[in-house]
């Protein structure tokens, strides 16, 4: 008898074959003494387990094993300590987040709009460099990092040679 | 409603009035039936102490839970299935601290179950019960918690294949061999227990 006759015996008495099938290995089993034997040796394994757990009981009174549970139970549906908000707070809370951020969007407009702060100025020295000098193109390449600046007039010290040379001339 | 009267009540009343948070109704269901999930956790277990706090922690799975409890199923079944799957994941953890066991290595390296000689004497016949019970504990202790759970999943809580294949997280060819393995091992040990005593 292979594996798996084996396997379906066991199968049959635990009544997880189709019927057709089950009544054929049934009578295959009366027939072969060694499936007869197997598919007893089972049947007594399951007649010995019947009825084993029906007298353990829990070695712990009712009062006390109930205790246990309740107080794990009160223990479990505590709020945990520290995470409680005071109540102001947490009715405060929802407005607290927008009035910051509006806060802080005011202090810095007052800081950059204000004409004698170090930003303003730095600001308008700038363009007014940029705006005073409007003979001067200047070309920048940030993938390459590099400026060029172009003076469409002669600078000042150009004039200044230019003025040495014809002295020499 | 007082003590008294949820004695008297039904199973069914008493979750419905424990899932509206009465504490009283659920003590009773764990008076009922708390035998019975310590039995299912110690069968599993093999441990008392274990099996005591696991049945306790069952215990506070099922208030936390009650509400998805519809009533498919008794509420003894419910709270079974609870303990039964709390049994399954402390026993995987105990497994993956420790080396495998020798009968796990057994059912590994080719399936001794098919060698062993079939045990023609009923070991168990005549025994008194409490005698009985004593030789089966041992027996089931020297199983590996796979066998012995495949065991008791189909002995005791009459699951079908399918359902303890589902449980366990395997296939139904490896419940039938388990559970195949498990038999013929159990029927070996109280063979041999039987012959020790004899001697």
């Amino acid at each position: 008898m292979d594996y798996n006759a084996q396997l379906k015996l066991q199968a049959c008495l635990d009544g997880e074959l189709p019927e057709g099938e089950a009544g054929k290995l049934a009578m295959t089993a009366a027939r072969d003494g060694e499936a007869a034997a197997l598919l007893e040796e089972l049947r007594n394994t399951r007649a010995a387990l019947a009825g084993f757990e029906a007298e353990i009981q829990l070695p712990e009174s009712r009062e006390f094993f109930w205790s246990k549970i309740e107080r794990e139970i009160q223990r479990s549906e505590a709020p945990a300590p520290g995470s409680a908000a005071p109540p102001l707070f947490a009715l405060l809370r929802p407005f607290l987040v927008p009035a910051f951020a509006l806060a802080l969007v005011f202090i810095a407009g007052v800081v950059l709009t204000r004409p004698t702060s170090p930003v303003r100025r730095a600001a308008a020295a700038d363009s007014e460099t940029t705006l005073a000098d409007a003979g001067a193109f200047t070309y920048r390449d940030y993938s390459a990092g590099t400026t060029l600046v172009w003076l469409s007039y002669p600078a000042d010290n150009e004039v200044a040679e230019d003025d040495e040379m014809g002295t020499v001339n | 409603m007082t003590v008294k009267d949820h004695s008297s009540a039904d199973d069914q009343t008493l979750v419905r009035a424990a899932q509206r948070g009465d504490m009283a109704a659920f003590e009773e269901l764990v008076a009922r039936h708390r035998d019975k999930i310590f039995a299912r956790a110690y069968s599993m277990m093999r441990n008392e102490e274990e099996a005591v706090d696991l049945s306790q922690e069952a215990w506070v799975k099922g208030w936390q839970r009650l509400r998805q409890f519809q009533g498919e199923s008794g509420f003894g079944t419910w709270m079974t299935r609870i303990v039964i799957n709390l049994c399954l994941d402390q026993l995987r953890k105990q497994k993956r601290q420790r080396t495998e066991s020798i009968e796990a290595m057994d059912e590994e390296s080719g399936g001794v179950e098919r060698h062993m000689p079939v045990v023609t004497v009923n070991p168990t016949a005549g025994l008194e019960r409490a005698e009985l019970r004593q030789r089966i504990d041992r027996a089931l202790g020297q199983l590996s918690y796979e066998h012995r759970t495949v065991l008791v999943l189909h002995e005791f809580e009459e699951m079908e294949y399918k359902q303890i294949a589902k449980t366990m997280g395997c296939s139904i060819g490896t419940v039938m061999s388990r559970l195949f393995y498990a038999r013929r091992k159990l029927a070996a040990l109280l063979a041999d227990l039987k012959k020790q005593d004899s001697v």
